[in-house]
């Protein structure tokens, strides 16, 4: 199941963290946070490593590199990361592809808000409505 | 009492250690005998790769008695799984093999003697081993010379009776010769040796395996377990690991089949976990790495769930966190052996489990050690030797499931949980979470080791150690403020707060407090307000309140800590604001970009407060540097404080001088200071370093921000880009200079210009020094090389021109004038630099320059083509040798000013000369011109010879020339070079002479004479081609020749017969013997020579 969605930005500030739980306590948030915060790492190596092999060959080929190395972050675009949280995922790649494809749209749905600042932390209630309803539907 | 161990979980370092098949060496007396020093140096010499581990055996040596052997287990109970003496007795106490060391020579005159005390030895030893299996073998110490055995017949001989003797295989007996290679030798010797061993340690197995027969599954299950681990461990000192493995993984399957129960788990699992880490290390041996991590796993998988008895709790979980850090250090250890290991899979998640593991170690202590607030009453019940490993002192070796004591029992758990409850669990936790962040940190993860960092804080923090934490602490939330995770930055600084409050660190305290009022930050309970409150507290030297949730213990201890930092120097506080995320932002600007040097320099400051609540700031400046100095510009406001409001942005106006010495340099921001609090109380200094400042706001989109619906204020202060840097320039400068020339200017002439400088200021200038120079332009990148300065005609002097003119007083004008002389037809840009002191007001002898430049456009004066004509004013392409022509340079005037041509000269090349006697004189001298006017000179020159290559030039064409107003002013001279004309050779040439004008009907000689000009006689045939207007007399065809260098007169009558421009008849020339260029040449010459036309007039009849 899927307990948390982050969007991380460029310079890896966090713009969105969304999880679903059984509460919302301090503590839940803050391991979400370690957690998401630390997965950065091991996407941070992913993304080196992916761009020295094929610095020539542009995303697609990066995100099917990405898809192989399954250790819970799995997709990049351009201008941002999305990773999925490796705890407890049993959800197949594709669901968890089609999922993140979703994800991408409503993020970009949301900072086409011309009320957004680029750069700023994702406020937006619907957005964050969404994204809850796109994790529990992945249960 | 024994106090608690490091840790009760740690493994025996026999279990540790890597097994090595023990050789006992005897003999050898190490300390007398030098040469058996030497050997025995060179058996226990360090070798990396090992398999053997040699022990020197004293005489006295005692190996272990036997037990006696057994010949059925049909009684036997066992009463525990691993015998804690056995790997001990295995690896010190019986070697594989003893080697009697001993010194003889073949050729020994005693070698009866010699032989009897060698074999009583080998007798003796082969009693102190009575009932082992142990191997003996002779090794043979002789001197350097002895030939070996095998060359040596008496060597064979007595060997073999040795042998019999000694009543040892022959194979068993070895000769040790001591020279220069006993090294060589000696790595020979512990290869045999380990031969041996392992076929010791063969047989070991051989009849561990035997025993498996008389054993049963219900009484003997451990008994399973230990042969199967002995069996692993012996093959193991053989060295055989794959084999090792094998045996220790059916041990491990075995003891999982055994029935747990309270009483014998911990045995168990202790058991299990020593045959665990024979495994995973055995798999790391082998290069099985992915197969070591999945046996841990499915490890700490099966034993979970075990946890024994829930008193204590404690145990199970030491248990585990062991089981994670052994782990951990094995896979370490094969990585520094060459594994490969990646970021997702390496040592340090082991060490970071085994950390976890111990804090819930700790939490179960907490849960259940609760009552144990004093070790039991003696006798001591955890006093005993015990026989097994993981076996209890109170109840040694008894299987049954029920407790035989239950008051003992009870004292027995008491003392461990006592012991647990005085355990320091947080320095095991620091430790293994040390392990961790080194760990993490070679392999590229960065969060994660922050993170770790983060919890070992905590536990720094756990264990009082605030000042350590706060360190961590303080680094780690640097990163996550970078990264803008403001969530884990709150966490971790409020985690700081406690420490810094309850270490009293000042400092700390005051920075970490005006980072917590920041927007971005959150605090507990949303307390800003105590914050702020605290901060006020600390300024007025007062005891700040606690943190919520902190410890009662160190809080009073705090608090006193507090009281005494009161009368503690520095009172003043100094916070480097940049690096924080503050409640004070600050955003300076300069109000221009560049300063002249006598206006104010004004910069405006705009602070926002964050926090809502009143500041009252004492003392705000700001820090200035330039080139020469930095000063320090106060902050003001009306009234002695400025006091900031909470939401809003307030802008400050602060200014100063220009320091004269900056002129041209560059000043910038470096520092603006906030200072809170009394001098007499304490102060806080608030530093906002800019430098540091720009890298953050880099990224301010003022456009953007407009669609933000944010107050006003903070419209306002977020779209400020700060602006910290400007230039001082130099002050107005009131002089005017003016020049005045004749543009354009002459190429190659001395061309004058006057500037005159007008003093405007308001006194006289003094010291004026005006320096005339030239400046490079796309188009002219060295003017220097093509252009002169002077500063007076045709003297030309060093650039750039100095020219001192010491005052000029109020109104008065300077003026002066200098010459420039171009060789090149381009735009000369000329600068006048005019630098002078000023006294003003304010300042005495002020520099001041000022500048002025000036475009001189050069232009051509004249343009000099040339034609070449013959003696008849024909134009000709071609000249022959000594046939004189005629120059004719064309002077195109282009200059707009009127010129007078004073006088010109052809300067011909050496194979031209003059055609007539000495220097003709020029036929254009003292000839005014004006523009578009061509000149025409005309020179007559001829030939010498013919050069080696076609002629470029005849000549340099000097004109001398000024301009016409310029009446006593110099002469140019300008020259040219005119084009040459292509230079033949003829073998002869021809002189005509006839008359211009003729009347009709009256004889006229043509008379014509050809010179030879070649070396050789020259033959030629004539003939002369008429014309109906002409009858003519003489030889119609004839054959001359002509001698070198002489003259042949050719004559004709000419008659003509009719009036007007008539052509007469004309001779043509053939070379009789000569073709080619020759031929073409002379026909040619008589071409050119004879007239095209001859006026023929009417004849008047009188």
């Amino acid at each position: 199941m899927a307990v948390c969605v982050a969007v991380i930005g460029k310079d890896n500030s966090p713009l969105y963290i969304g999880g679903i739980g059984n509460d919302n306590g301090t503590d839940n948030e803050l391991s979400r946070q370690w957690l998401v915060h630390t997965a950065l790492d091991a996407l941070e190596e992913r993304l080196a490593t992916t761009n020295t092999n094929n610095a020539a060959a542009g995303t697609n080929t990066a995100r099917t590199d990405l898809r192989d190395l399954y250790l819970g972050l799995l997709y990049s675009t351009d201008t941002h990361k999305i990773s999925t949280s490796p705890s407890g995922s049993n959800i197949r790649d594709a669901e968890v592809r089609t999922a993140l494809r979703r994800l991408h749209a409503l993020y970009a749905d949301a900072i086409c808000n011309p009320f957004h600042l680029p750069g700023d932390q994702i406020t937006s209630p619907k957005f964050d409505k969404q994204v809850k309803s796109l994790m529990l539907n992945n249960v | 009492m024994a106090t608690q161990p490091s840790d009760s979980t740690e493994f025996p370092p026999e279990m540790i250690a890597k097994p090595l098949a023990l050789v006992g060496l005897s003999g050898l007396d190490a300390v007398n005998n030098a040469v058996h020093r030497a050997v025995w140096e060179a058996f226990s010499a360090r070798r990396a790769d090992r398999t053997v581990r040699f022990k020197l055996l004293p005489n006295t040596f005692e190996f272990p008695v036997v037990k006696p052997k057994r010949n059925s287990y049909e009684w036997y109970i066992p009463k525990g799984v691993l015998k804690k003496n056995w790997i001990h007795k295995r690896v010190a106490l019986v070697p594989a093999l003893v080697v009697i060391f001993y010194d003889m020579e073949w050729n020994d005159p005693q070698w009866n003697e010699k032989i009897i005390e060698c074999a009583s030895r080998v007798q003796s030893i082969r009693a102190a081993v009575e009932g082992h299996a142990t191997r003996v073998a002779v090794v043979v110490v002789q001197g350097a010379l002895a030939p070996p055995p095998s060359e040596y017949m008496l060597g064979a001989e007595r060997a073999q009776a040795l042998c019999a003797a000694c009543e040892i295989q022959s194979k068993a007996l070895f000769v040790l010769p001591h020279n220069d290679h006993l090294m060589g030798y000696i790595v020979r010797l512990e290869n045999a040796f380990y031969d041996i061993a392992q076929n010791y340690y063969h047989h070991e197995t051989k009849n561990i395996k035997q025993h498996r027969d008389h054993l049963n599954k219900t009484t003997h299950q451990y008994l399973f377990v230990r042969h199967q681990f002995k069996l692993g461990f012996l093959n193991e000192l053989k060295q055989d690991l794959s084999t090792a493995h094998k045996h220790y993984l059916h041990a491990y399957n075995n003891l999982l089949e055994t029935r747990t129960v309270d009483t014998n788990m911990h045995e168990v699992r202790t058991v299990a976990g020593y045959i665990n880490y024979k495994l995973c290390k055995l798999l790391f041996a082998l290069n099985m790495a992915r197969d070591a991590i999945a046996q841990l796993k499915s490890h700490i998988e099966r034993y979970k769930n075990r946890i024994g008895p829930t008193e204590l709790l404690f145990e199970h979980y030491a248990w585990i966190a062991r089981q994670y850090s052994a782990f951990g250090e094995l896979f370490d250890e094969a990585i520094r052996a060459g594994l490969p290991a990646i970021q997702s899979q390496h040592p340090g998640f082991y060490y970071q489990y085994a950390a976890q593991f111990t804090v819930k170690r700790r939490q179960a202590m907490r849960s259940v050690c609760a009552e144990a607030s004093e070790y039991p009453l003696p006798p001591d019940p955890l006093e005993g030797i015990v026989e097994f490993y993981g076996q209890r002192p109170w109840r040694p070796g008894r299987l049954s499931a029920d407790p035989h004591d239950p008051q003992r029992e009870q004292a027995a758990v008491l003392a461990l949980q006592y012991n647990e409850r005085t355990f320091n669990h947080s320095a095991v936790v620091i430790s293994f979470l040390g392990s961790a962040i080194a760990q993490f940190k070679t392999f590229n993860s960065p969060r994660m080791r922050k993170q770790l960092v983060v919890e070992m804080a905590d536990e720094y923090y756990c264990c009082g150690d605030f000042g350590k934490a706060l360190t961590l602490l303080s680094h780690m939330l640097w990163d996550y403020r970078r990264e803008r995770w403001w969530g884990l930055a709150s966490h971790v600084l409020a985690r700081a707060l406690q420490c810094a409050f309850l270490s009293a660190a000042v400092q700390d305290y005051v920075q970490l407090s005006l980072e917590a009022l920041s927007r971005h930050i959150r605090v507990p309970n949303d307390d800003k307000e105590r914050i702020f409150r605290n901060i006020i507290a600390v300024l007025d030297l007062e005891v700040p309140a606690p943190e919520p949730e902190l410890p009662p213990s160190p809080q009073s201890a705090a608090l006193e800590m507090w009281r005494a930092t009161a009368a503690r120097e520095p009172r003043a506080v100094a916070v480097d604001m940049a690096n924080i995320s503050s409640v004070l932002e600050v955003k300076p600007k300069f109000t221009q970009l560049k300063y002249r040097m006598d206006e104010n320099i004004e910069i405006e400051v705009f602070v926002r407060l964050s926090f809502d609540a009143v500041l009252v700031v004492k003392n705000a400046f700001v820090t200035m540097t330039s080139q020469t100095e930095t000063v320090e510009i106060p902050i003001t406001e009306d009234g002695d404080h400025i006091t900031l409001e909470g939401g809003k942005v307030k802008r400050l106006l602060c200014s100063s001088k220009c320091n004269y010495n900056d002129n041209g340099s560059e000043i910038a921001i470096k520092n603006i200071t906030f200072v809170l609090g009394d001098e007499k109380k304490r102060q806080i200094v608030m530093n906002f370093k800019m430098e540091e400042f720009k890298l953050s706001e880099s990224a301010i989109h003022p456009e953007l921000l407009h669609f933000i619906q944010s107050p006003k204020a903070d419209y306002e202060f977020d779209c400020i880009v700060p602006s910290t840097v400007a230039h001082v320039v130099a002050r107005e400068c009131r002089l005017a200079i003016s020049v005045s020339n004749q543009s354009p200017a002459l190429q190659g002439e001395w061309f004058p210009t006057s500037f005159s400088v007008a003093n405007g200021e308001r006194g006289a200038v003094r010291d004026v020094r005006v320096a005339v120079a030239l400046l490079a332009s796309p188009d002219n990148l060295n003017p220097e090389t093509v252009t002169e300065l002077a500063l007076a005609e045709a003297a030309p002097q060093p650039q750039p021109l100095q020219i001192h003119a010491d005052c000029i007083s109020q109104s008065a004008v300077f003026t002066s004038t200098f010459y420039l002389k171009t060789n090149r037809t381009t735009t000369t840009t000329v600068q006048i630099k005019v630098s002078y002191s000023i006294d003003l007001p304010d300042v005495s002898k002020l520099e001041c320059v000022k500048e002025f430049t000036t475009k001189i456009t050069v232009v051509k004066p004249f343009e000099v083509s040339t034609n070449f004509v013959a003696m008849n004013f024909k134009p000709i392409s071609k000249c022959f040798i000594d046939d004189p022509l005629i120059v004719m340079p064309h002077v195109k005037i282009l200059s707009p000013w009127d010129l007078l041509i004073v006088d010109t000269e052809l300067e011909v090349v050496d194979f031209f000369k003059y055609a007539d006697e000495g220097k003709p004189k020029s036929c254009i001298s003292n000839l005014e011109v004006a523009e578009n006017n061509t000149a025409v000179d005309a020179i007559c020159v001829q030939a010498r010879y013919k050069p080696k290559d076609a002629p470029t030039r005849v000549g340099l064409y000097n004109i001398k020339w000024r301009r016409k107003s310029n009446a006593d002013g110099h002469c140019v001279m300008s020259s040219t070079a005119l084009s040459g004309l292509p230079i033949e050779e003829c073998p002869i040439s021809v002189e005509v002479y006839y008359p211009e004008i003729v009347e009709l009907q009256t004889s006229v000689p043509l008379k014509c004479i050809l010179y030879g000009k070649s070396s050789s006689p020259v033959r030629l045939t004539l003939t002369v081609e008429g014309t109906d207007a002409y009858m003519f007399a003489g030889y119609k065809k004839v054959s001359v020749t002509v001698p070198p260098g002489e003259r042949v007169p050719v004559c004709y009558n000419i008659h003509p017969l009719v009036a007007g421009n008539t052509s007469p008849p004309r001779l043509k020339a053939v070379l009789t013997d000569a073709e080619g260029p020759a031929q073409d040449a002379v026909r040619e010459m008589f071409d050119k020579s004879f007239p095209e036309n001859i006026f023929v007039m009417p004849k008047y009849k009188k």
